[in-house]
């Protein structure tokens, strides 16, 4: 491979043409909205809406004490004293539930999508026998894969971002009676959002790659790459029990680590896949 | 020889065990058409790929454009348009959309050949349509003219004809034809309907289940193949009543004849120069409307290439 500067006209002509192709697949359109509606809209109305309905009152003394001893045993700081701040048990719940509890569900958005989109975007170019014709034009393997990487990361950041937006809205409107100021977002919103998000999506993106790159068909590039969304769930049960709490620091250290794996994983594609490996395996 | 666009000497290529190329050489002078002929499976389309740089040969050496495929391939791929059998377009884009993007992909900067291509191929009305609502044919003029957007100095075409209505296989003849004339584009064309190719070839490589069975001009091959010359002949002759019955052989001026119709016989010469004086003799006792040579067609010449197994090299 070449070491010259990758071709900016060519990865960019591969990522629109992929983008064009998502937005006129209601298949992938559908696959992709659902995910984010169900997320950002349904979850939040219901949830603040059970929680400004709630009678802390009627709340055994068990379960008052495990919600108090959650916020006391937060690391002492400014959220501990902004929840400590709220006028009742009823406003620190939610304002942790929206903020805090509901986190890793924004991480399976982008994974989801993501997952979908690349799986389509590579093993649908063999599919149609489209890739063939890639291989015999004068382009880099290493800019057709940026291209790849490029069409799944805009759609991703884009329904991920969109998503966030939304939910902000439902979570403000609805709980700005309550609370009288927008709760939506923190500052741990933005490092998850511009930091982690990002690198999750770039992992998610190439390990479809390197798994489309060699199994046979969509779904079972699809079914292999459903496994990344596993780390994901662990984080979601862990940060539910209380056992874990996403601090900005922590989502700091996660999401630099992704994005060294991106690097290596990145390496790995297009070391292993040179143009004759690709069409040897790929193109019948 | 000219100068070669295409040289490739004693290349070999072996998939999953099986030998699919053995030691097959061929030269492709630059400016020139040549027709890469042989039945499916005969390994044209591993050379079309060999020469492209998009796998590797595991014996043999190769030069296009004065570069190996296999550690240059990039200039190769730049220089080259290809119409691959599948044509390879995106069903879910326009006719247009699909050269937009191959014509960037292929650094065309001025998209101004796009409307001539459309033009040229008869696809402007049909220009903004999903290619996957196109019929085989549209779909192969469009690969083609995609194949030509940068004005390639070589082009690949494998079986460009597959799927086109016989106005369409006449308009892609003719253009490449016209194109090879007034631009000096080399093609190497793959195709197994031998007698659309006559008319654009300039020299023919035969292949056989992997092995070159034979290659040169069309005048070179009948002169190393052809044992003999098949004249029809309309005339008035009467060859005798014992040969007058159809099918039947007698001999005439000493050539074998048969009577393939009334007022049509068949004769089997040993060379073109037995024509004369046959004809001379003929004409003398009746009257000639026309005489054809019917085994100098490049599928006869193949036929008889094929079961004599190739050896006569030329």
């Amino acid at each position: 491979m070449s070491k010259r500067r990758w071709n900016r006209e060519i990865v960019w002509a591969i990522a629109q043409k992929d983008i064009r192709a998502i937005t006129r697949s209601k298949q992938i359109w559908i696959g992709m909205i659902a995910l984010p509606l169900a997320f950002c809209l349904v979850l939040p109305l219901i949830l603040v809406l059970v929680m400004r309905n709630l009678d802390v009152a009627s709340w055994s003394a068990d379960t008052v004490t495990f919600a108090e001893d959650l916020i006391g045993g937060l690391p002492a700081g400014d959220l501990q004293s902004f929840l400590l701040a709220l006028p009742s048990l009823q406003h620190q719940m939610l304002y942790m539930a929206v903020n805090y509890l509901i986190t890793p569900l924004f991480l399976l958005i982008p994974v989801i999508t993501a997952g979908l989109i690349a799986a389509n975007s590579f093993v649908g170019e063999k599919e149609r026998r489209t890739l063939e014709s890639l291989l015999f034009a004068p382009l880099e393997i290493r800019d057709l894969f940026l291209g790849k990487i490029l069409a799944t990361f805009l759609p991703t950041m884009v329904i991920t971002y969109g998503g966030f937006l939304l939910y902000a809205v439902v979570v403000n409107a609805l709980a700005y009676p309550m609370f009288g100021q927008l709760i939506v977002p923190t500052w741990d919103w933005a490092v998850l959002m511009l930091w982690l998000i990002p690198s999750v999506v770039l992992v998610t993106i190439l390990l479809n790659v390197l798994i489309s790159a060699r199994v046979k068909g969509f779904q079972e590039a699809q079914q292999l790459g459903g496994v990344i969304v596993l780390p994901v769930v662990a984080l979601m049960v862990g940060q539910l029990s209380g056992a874990l709490l996403l601090s900005a620091t922590l989502i700091g250290i996660i999401g630099g680590v992704l994005f060294l794996i991106s690097f290596l994983l990145l390496r790995t594609i297009t070391k292993r896949n040179q143009r004759h490996v690709l069409f040897e395996k790929q193109v019948h | 020889m000219k100068d070669l666009m295409i040289d490739a000497q004693c290349v070999s290529k072996r998939f999953d065990g099986q030998q699919v190329l053995d030691e097959v050489s061929l030269a492709v002078p630059r400016g020139e058409v040549v027709g890469l002929l042989g039945s499916n499976g005969s390994g044209k389309t591993t050379m079309i790929r060999l020469l492209n740089g998009v796998i590797n040969r595991d014996g043999g050496a190769m030069r296009v454009g004065g570069h190996d495929p296999q550690t240059d391939g990039t200039p190769i791929r730049a220089m080259s348009g290809i119409l691959t059998e599948g044509a390879g377009l995106y069903h879910e884009l326009s006719g247009r959309d699909n050269l937009d993007f191959f014509a960037k992909l292929y650094g065309v900067a001025d998209r101004a050949p796009i409307g001539q291509l459309l033009d040229q191929f008869e696809l402007t009305a049909h220009q903004h349509k999903p290619v996957g609502q196109y019929s085989t044919g549209m779909k192969k003029r469009l690969g083609l003219a995609k194949a030509l957007l940068h004005e390639p100095q070589l082009l690949f075409l494998d079986e460009p004809t597959n799927g086109l209505d016989p106005e369409g296989i006449q308009m892609v003849i003719q253009y490449l034809r016209d194109l090879n004339r007034e631009r000096g584009t080399t093609i190497l064309l793959c195709s197994h309907v031998l007698h659309q190719l006559e008319s654009i070839c300039h020299r023919y490589v035969f292949l056989e289940q992997g092995k070159l069975l034979a290659s040169g001009t069309q005048q070179e091959l009948e002169t190393a193949y052809m044992q003999h010359v098949v004249l029809r002949v309309e005339t008035g002759l009467d060859i005798g009543e014992a040969a007058g019955s159809e099918g039947a052989i007698a001999a005439y001026a000493g050539h074998p004849v048969r009577q393939i119709e009334p007022g049509v016989l068949e004769f089997r010469l040993p060379s073109k120069n037995a024509i004369s004086p046959l004809l001379q003799a003929i004409l003398a006792e009746s009257w000639v409307h026309a005489a054809d040579i019917t085994n100098r067609s490049l599928e006869a010449l193949y036929f008889e290439i094929r079961s004599s197994g190739g050896e006569r090299h030329v």
